[in-house]
């Protein structure tokens, strides 16, 4: 693998030789990478390439796949998190996820948000509530559009909206790591534009790691990139450098469009 | 180079090319035909050049509109982004040759006493080096040729000390024969225009190091 980045930082992550087995397939293939605080870190490679297998890995999603097995070690703040009596719905809040599909209970706008903050007893009353609600969807860009309707259903929104609602949702429990599986492909540009932008803002605050399929997105909202190939890590860099002079043959037919 | 899963965008990018060498071909033309002029005295030849150079002018902007056009349809990256941003720079130095051609051929009329100029017969030598350095810089061209671009960029010094000594020439000319100043000062203009499409050549040379490679010529000494 090809990495070209400073490694002064402390890592927020850190994976060491994973490998994604479903079944006796291996999915990911010994992969190492460290994700940065206030980087957005995008994962990019052709379909089955192993991706979104190895994001999943990140808060322990694949868990919930009865074939699948994870090899190796990945920590957050240096902590195992496959490591036995590890509680996996507190390492959920800390490290989030937004699906394609924007999924939000059919329950309303208000309870979408509301519901991780108070299960998880990050707010004290009704009052702390209604902030938390508040700050999670102005945070997500969505307050403004939905402050006079919290009680329509989150279903009853546009699927910009919903997803944006889902990010609002995933941040009301304050994660450290936030984790997008193509949190756009079901948009429209306008939409999409919306949530890049939000992406942006929030990089700030989180470590972020995308997959996507669109080599645009990933070149207008990370910083670094991640290629994979066949379950390997082909190529790590800095984005500009990524998509402007990718040192690997791999990394460069996939980009130009060359691949397969 | 493996061909793009979408075939019409490596077709686009051939013509791209072919427009480039098109431009070379026409560029290089000039330059011969420039300096044929001003040493025979042709002025008819020297109009051709003139009349030619609006081809010129035309295909600059045909690389201009192409290029464009593929850099919002395609979305190009990496050494595809490099290719296409190299042949909009290149297009725009290579016409700006043709222009120094052009003024040269300008100027054919306004020699008087042919014989009487020594430096008449260093310029079509130096011109042939500029020639020479266009011809090969763009076969570097075609051939994404990153070393043999380097070894364009290093003839460049004789072409400048070519200039240095046509200089003392006809400064040491104009002080014996102060007749044939105006006549001598032409002269002047042919030699720095020369000089200056070396100097282009070289910026061709650096976008066709840059378009293979993503370095410049320079960045490796640093």
């Amino acid at each position: 693998m090809v990495t070209d980045l400073p490694s002064n930082a402390e890592p927020k992550m850190r994976a060491r030789d994973v490998s994604v087995f479903y079944g006796d397939k291996k999915a990911v293939d010994s992969v190492s990478i460290d994700i940065q605080t206030e980087y957005v870190t995008a994962f990019i490679g052709p379909s089955g390439c192993g991706k979104s297998t190895f994001l999943r890995a990140f808060n322990r999603m694949n868990d919930t796949i009865g074939s699948a097995r994870v090899e190796g070690c990945i920590e957050l703040d240096g902590e195992d998190i496959y490591k036995s009596g590890m509680d996996v719905v507190q390492l959920r809040a800390r490290v989030g996820m937004v699906f394609q599909k924007p999924n939000p209970f059919p329950k309303s706008i208000y309870e979408n948000v509301a519901y991780g903050p108070r299960i998880h007893g990050f707010a004290e009353g009704k009052a702390d509530l209604d902030a938390v609600v508040e700050r999670s969807l102005r945070r997500a860009g969505l307050w403004d559009e939905v402050k006079d309707r919290l009680t329509d259903s989150g279903t009853a929104l546009s699927g910009g909206q919903q997803q944006r609602l889902c990010i609002a949702r995933a941040i009301a429990v304050e994660p450290e790591v936030i984790l997008m599986d193509e949190p756009a492909s079901a948009l429209d540009p306008i939409a999409t534009a919306k949530i890049e932008e939000l992406i942006d803002e929030l990089r700030g605050r989180y470590a972020i790691i995308i997959v996507t399929h669109s080599m645009q997105q990933a070149a207008r909202v990370s910083q670094r990139t991640a290629f994979f190939h066949l379950g390997h890590l082909v190529e790590y860099g800095e984005t500009s450098q990524i998509f402007t002079m990718p040192r690997e043959e791999r990394t460069k037919d996939y980009i130009t469009g060359r691949y397969g | 180079m493996a061909e793009h899963t979408v075939k019409a965008f490596d077709e686009d990018i051939t013509r791209l090319r072919g427009l480039i060498a098109e431009m070379g071909g026409l560029a290089e033309l000039a330059i011969q035909e420039a300096l044929e002029a001003l040493v025979t005295g042709d002025e008819e030849l020297g109009q051709q050049v003139v009349e030619r150079d609006k081809r010129l002018d035309r295909l600059e902007a045909e690389v201009d509109a192409m290029a464009v056009r593929l850099l919002a349809l395609r979305a190009p990256m990496a050494d595809d982004l490099r290719e296409i941003i190299a042949a909009l720079k290149i297009a725009g130095v290579v016409e700006r040759i043709g222009d120094y051609s052009k003024n040269i051929a300008k100027r054919v009329g306004r020699i008087e006493g042919r014989s009487r100029f020594e430096p008449l017969t260093l310029l079509p030598a130096m011109g042939e080096l500029a020639a020479e350095m266009v011809h090969d810089v763009l076969t570097a061209y075609a051939a994404r040729d990153p070393l043999m671009a380097r070894e364009v960029i290093e003839r460049d010094a004789k072409v400048d000390a070519f200039y240095d000594s046509v200089f003392r020439n006809l400064v040491s000319h104009m002080v014996e024969n102060p007749a044939t100043i105006s006549s001598a000062a032409q002269l002047l203009f042919v030699a720095r225009n020369l000089e200056r499409i070396g100097d282009h050549a070289t910026n061709v040379a650096e976008m066709v190091h840059f378009a293979a490679l993503g370095t410049y010529p320079t960045d490796i000494e640093r």
